[in-house]
Formats: C-alpha cells, sequence, structure tokens
C-alpha cells in the first residue's frame, strides 16, 4: 500500500478549475517531486492535500485513512506536515522555540518538546543559531526553520512548498544534504519547486502538473524530456527542435 | 527548583526583596487612603494579569472585560444576600458564571480578527450592562437593576468577606495577584503558553504544526473570564455597594486595555508595571479633578498610549527590563570581583 494515494483530485474556486482530477502516489520512504509552471496548480494541490483547502472532487488516502476535508492539525497529528512558499516563522520567537512549538505535537512536556527541537535543529545544522529571534534571521536561516518546525511535529510525510526559492546556487547546494538527510531518517517527501537542478537531484519520482491537470509522471530524467512537458514550459516552437 | 535554575540569581533575589517590602507595607503605611490606592493598583495588575491570558498571549484585543468583573460581582454578591452563602464560595460560582459566558461569546467571536474581535466584546459588554439595568428580579434574585447591590455591614468577619480595617482586603489582593502571576508564569512555559503565542502570531502556520488554533483561544479565554470574575468578587466586598455602572462599565473594560498596552502584552511583569504607573495618575486626577473632568484620566492614558505605541510597541516593560538587567549585570560583576 502506498503512503499517500490521491485519486481524482480536483479544486474548483468558483469557476476555476485549479486542480483537475490528478491522480499520485508516494510510497514510503520515497522523496517525489512536483513541477510545473507558475499558476499550474501545485501548491493548490498541496493545501488539498495538508488540509488547507477541502478538494471539490475526489480522495486523498494517508495510510490508508481518508485525509480529505480534514482539518491541517488533526491531519498533522496523522502524520503529514507542510511548509509554506512564503515562510510564516513566529517572528518575535527564538529558533528553539519556534521549533519547539512544532515537536509540542507529540508530547505535552515542555523538556521533552525543547530536546526534540534541538536534535532537529543539530540535523538541520541550525542549532548554532537557537537563540536568535526568526526576525532576525537570514532568508535561507528562515527556509530552514521552516523545516525544522516542520519536521518537530515528527510526521512520516513532509509536503515542502518551495522550499529553495529565492536561494542563491549555494544555499541550494547547501539545502539539498540537508533534505537528504531529512529523507535518510524515514521520512518521505513531497517537494514542490521550481528549481530543476533540485528536483533532478532529489527526487526519485516527478509529477508534471500544467492547467491544473497531470501531464507526465515518472523519472525525473525522462520526464524532462517528454514533448508536453518541454511545451509546457518553453512553447510549441521549441518541441521540435528538442528532437 | 529545576525550572528555577535558568532564572539569574539576582533576578530572584530581586523579585525576593519586592515581595517582602510588598507584604511589609502595611506596618509602615497606616493611611488608610494610601492603603486603598495601593489596593486599587494591585486590583487593576490583577484584572490586567486575568485579561492577558486572552488579550496578551491568545493575541486578540478583548475590551469588554468589566463584563465579567460584574458577573463575579453580582454572582457573589446575589448568592450571599439570597442564600447567605459565602462571598469565597461566590468567588468561584461566579468564576464558573463568567467562564461559562466567556466560552459563550469566545466560541463565534475568537475567530474574528483584530478590531472585529474588540468590538464583538464591547457589544457584550455593553449588552450585559443594560440588560443588568433593566432587570429587578431575576427568579430569587432581587438584582434591582441600575439601582445596585448593598451588601450590609455585619463587622470584621473571615467568612462573609468583610474587613473593618484595609489591611485584610490589601493582603488578600497582594496574594491574589502573586498567585496569578505565577500561573502566568507556569502557562508561559507551557504547551497551551507556547500554542497560545504560535496560534496569536501566525494561525495558518500554527494550524499546520498540529495546533487546533480556536480551541486553544477558548481555553485562554475561560481561564480569562473566571480569574477576572475572582476580582469582581473582592470588588465587591471591598465597596460594599456596586451597580451595573459602576462595576461593568466600559471605562473599566478600557482601563484595563489601557494599562496592559502600555506596560507591556504578553509578558508577566507588563499589567503590573502598567497598574503601577497608571492608576495613581487616575486616582489623583479623580481626587482633585474628579468634579469638573470626570473620565480626565482615560484622556491622559489614551495620551500616554500613543506615544507608547509609538516609541515602544512593546510596551513600557521591555525598555525597564533592559535597564534592570543592565544593573543587575554590574551587581553579578561586582559580587564576582
Amino acid at each position: 500500500m502506498a503512503l499517500l494515494e490521491v485519486k481524482g483530485v480536483t479544486k474548483q474556486f468558483g469557476g476555476l478549475t485549479a486542480v483537475n482530477s490528478v491522480d499520485m502516489e508516494v510510497q514510503e520512504g520515497q522523496i517525489v517531486g512536483i513541477i510545473g509552471p507558475n499558476g499550474a496548480g501545485k501548491t493548490t494541490l498541496f493545501s488539498c492535500i495538508a488540509g488547507s483547502h477541502v478538494p471539490t472532487k475526489g480522495s486523498i488516502k494517508f495510510n490508508g485513512t481518508e485525509i480529505a476535508g480534514k482539518k491541517p492539525y488533526d491531519i498533522c497529528k496523522l502524520g503529514v506536515t507542510r511548509t509554506f512558499q512564503v515562510v510564516k516563522p513566529f517572528a518575535n520567537k527564538t529558533v528553539l522555540y519556534n521549533t519547539t512549538v512544532g515537536a509540542f505535537a507529540k508530547t505535552n512536556r515542555l523538556d521533552v518538546a525543547e530536546e526534540k527541537a534541538m536534535e532537529v535543529l543539530k540535523l538541520i545544522d541550525l542549532y548554532d543559531k537557537k537563540d536568535i529571534l526568526a526576525k532576525n534571521l537570514t532568508l535561507p536561516e528562515r527556509k530552514r526553520l521552516e523545516l525544522a518546525r516542520a519536521l518537530a511535529t515528527e510526521p512520516k510525510l513532509l509536503l515542502l512548498d518551495e522550499v529553495m526559492a529565492g536561494l542563491r546556487p549555494s544555499e541550494v547546494a547547501e539545502m539539498l544534504p540537508v533534505i537528504r538527510k531529512i529523507n535518510s531518517v524515514g521520512v518521505s517527501i513531497i517537494i514542490v519547486e521550481h528549481i530543476m537542478q533540485a528536483i533532478m537531484n532529489l527526487s526519485e519520482k516527478v509529477y508534471v502538473i500544467n492547467f491544473g491537470k497531470k501531464i507526465a509522471e515518472g523519472d525525473p530524467h525522462k520526464v524532462v524530456a517528454d514533448e508536453e512537458v518541454i511545451k509546457a514550459y518553453l512553447g510549441d516552437e521549441y518541441v521540435a527542435n528538442s528532437h | 527548583m529545576k525550572f528555577l535554575s535558568n532564572v539569574q540569581t539576582t533576578h530572584k533575589v530581586f523579585a525576593a526583596l519586592v515581595l517582602a517590602v510588598l507584604y511589609a507595607l502595611p506596618i509602615f503605611i497606616t493611611s488608610p487612603v494610601m492603603l486603598q490606592i495601593f489596593i486599587l493598583i494591585f486590583l487593576y495588575a490583577y484584572l490586567t494579569s486575568s485579561w492577558n491570558f486572552v488579550g496578551g498571549f491568545a493575541g486578540v484585543l478583548p475590551l469588554g472585560h468589566s463584563a465579567f468583573v460584574g458577573l463575579g460581582a453580582y454572582t457573589s454578591t446575589l448568592l450571599y444576600l439570597t442564600y447567605n452563602i459565602s462571598p469565597w464560595i461566590g468567588m468561584i460560582a461566579g468564576g464558573i458564571v463568567a467562564a461559562a459566558f466567556g466560552l459563550l461569546i469566545g466560541l463565534p467571536t475568537l475567530k474574528l480578527r483584530g478590531a472585529y474581535f474588540a468590538l464583538a466584546t464591547i457589544a457584550f459588554a455593553e449588552g450585559l450592562r443594560v440588560l443588568v439595568e433593566n432587570v429587578e428580579k431575576l427568579g430569587p434574585f432581587e438584582v434591582r437593576g441600575p439601582k445596585g447591590l448593598l451588601i450590609n455591614l455585619v463587622g470584621n468577619s473571615f467568612k462573609d468577606f468583610q474587613f473593618l480595617s484595609k489591611v485584610p482586603y490589601y493582603y488578600i489582593i497582594l496574594t491574589m495577584l502573586v498567585l496569578v502571576l505565577i500561573l502566568t508564569f507556569f502557562m508561559m512555559r507551557s504547551k497551551v503558553g507556547y500554542y497560545l503565542a504560535a496560534g496569536g502570531e501566525e494561525p495558518e502556520a500554527a494550524e499546520a504544526l498540529g495546533i487546533k488554533v480556536s480551541k486553544y483561544k477558548l481555553i485562554a479565554m475561560a481561564i480569562s473570564c473566571f480569574l477576572t470574575a475572582l476580582g469582581g468578587t473582592f470588588y465587591a466586598q471591598l465597596v460594599l455597594y456596586f451597580y451595573p455602572k459602576s462595576i461593568m462599565g466600559l471605562d473599566m473594560s478600557y482601563e484595563i486595555a489601557f494599562i496592559a498596552l502600555i506596560g507591556g502584552r504578553s509578558t508577566i511583569m507588563g499589567p503590573v508595571l502598567g497598574a503601577f504607573l497608571l492608576r495613581p495618575v487616575g486616582e489623583l486626577t479623580r481626587i482633585y479633578l474628579g468634579d469638573t473632568l470626570p473620565g480626565l484620566h482615560l484622556i491622559i492614558f489614551g495620551l500616554v498610549l500613543i506615544i507608547v505605541m509609538r516609541y515602544q510597541p512593546r510596551g513600557l516593560v521591555e525598555p525597564v527590563s533592559r535597564w534592570l538587567n543592565i544593573l543587575f549585570d554590574r551587581i553579578e560583576k561586582r559580587r564576582r570581583a
């Protein structure tokens, strides 16, 4: 059984169909990428899985449990945690405080939560910043804090929404091993990203979405050679040249 | 104790010193007028600390907390006048009634953001006041509408929560204040405290981290209303006569909010600092200008608030604690040297 099974998920906002009957699957331990042009519906699909949106149609099963339409906090309790494209740190609190909030998902005790938070901060190389206020962090650090907080909830599946957007190439290069490290401790990951270098590097499987529809899926290297995908990204005239 | 281990020794010594001075104060101050001023400072510090649970930590701005002061005062006093139930028990009953009302209005309104929640709480408080003013009799209880309630004097009696001297009142409210501050301290270091802070600042991110924000805000509201009502009973027993406008008027709600905002919301000492700074101003303007310019203190508070918000948006507790820390560091260094 797949860890996450998305079947025929559709999300309409009034007359606009942002996600149109998308199927996808994530196996335990996998890193799965979702790519597609701006406005393709990637974040909306994400929000449906994480509970921020209720899908208009379709089913989303996590570990066999239907989660479509459940609230974000309940979905988090089941083991699915998301990060936000626009980072939302608790700005006036320290890095440790931010991460501890996440760790409270699995315990009621402050000392246990703090210990877990420090463990996570060490894992993603943010430990030496633990006493700094979140608002004083640089953008790459904030993105990493977003990750740390989500990871502290001990998810089985982590949804990363453009955690590398806005980073410099060298910073992206630093982020890749962090994500791989998270995966190696047994967390499955779905990653939405524009940076192809990152997606190609990390994911075992890629889904390509355009105008809300899935247009391709499979091995990342094969997918980028797909006609439909090139068309979606670059326009019709580039298809001929690529052959 | 382990939780105190990260608090500096000088801080502990300082806190103990302040407490000792406050508890010893009635030995030196015998004037009832002075004692009354201190009692009201502590009462407002207590009410604002109670308000802080929802107004500070849950990140919303309730502007109708006098309703819960009134609910506490009316519940305990009506129980006392009708069934001769000790106000100490009535106090708890009042707290429960206020918490129930708090949950009732919190349920639909706590999802409102910013000014809308504030407006809803004002409407509730004013509505309740007008309601009480128009009720003469409620079942077995003589509410007496705008005429208010008079508690008959029985002399010194702990059971009846009445004392001829101000000193017992002083100790009761000071102890209530200390207890609510200790509760605040523990709340801030608990899951509830972390979840409230997270939900107040970034509700969407908080929900993604497994926090049912509305549930924690309701918990905060219930705690806050319960504690506020205890203050209401204390106030009733202190003045022994009150009417809707005097105990559940909006000026009291505003004063609580002013004290919190000027002192510093969502901090332990902010409400205490605010009360010590603002209360004497209120008292002095009432004594000297009460006949000609009633309500002048609220205008002064408003001006102070504007200045504070402009230069210290997180309240005066921030610069004050910074100075204290500098002072403590110097003491610490000198001690080591």
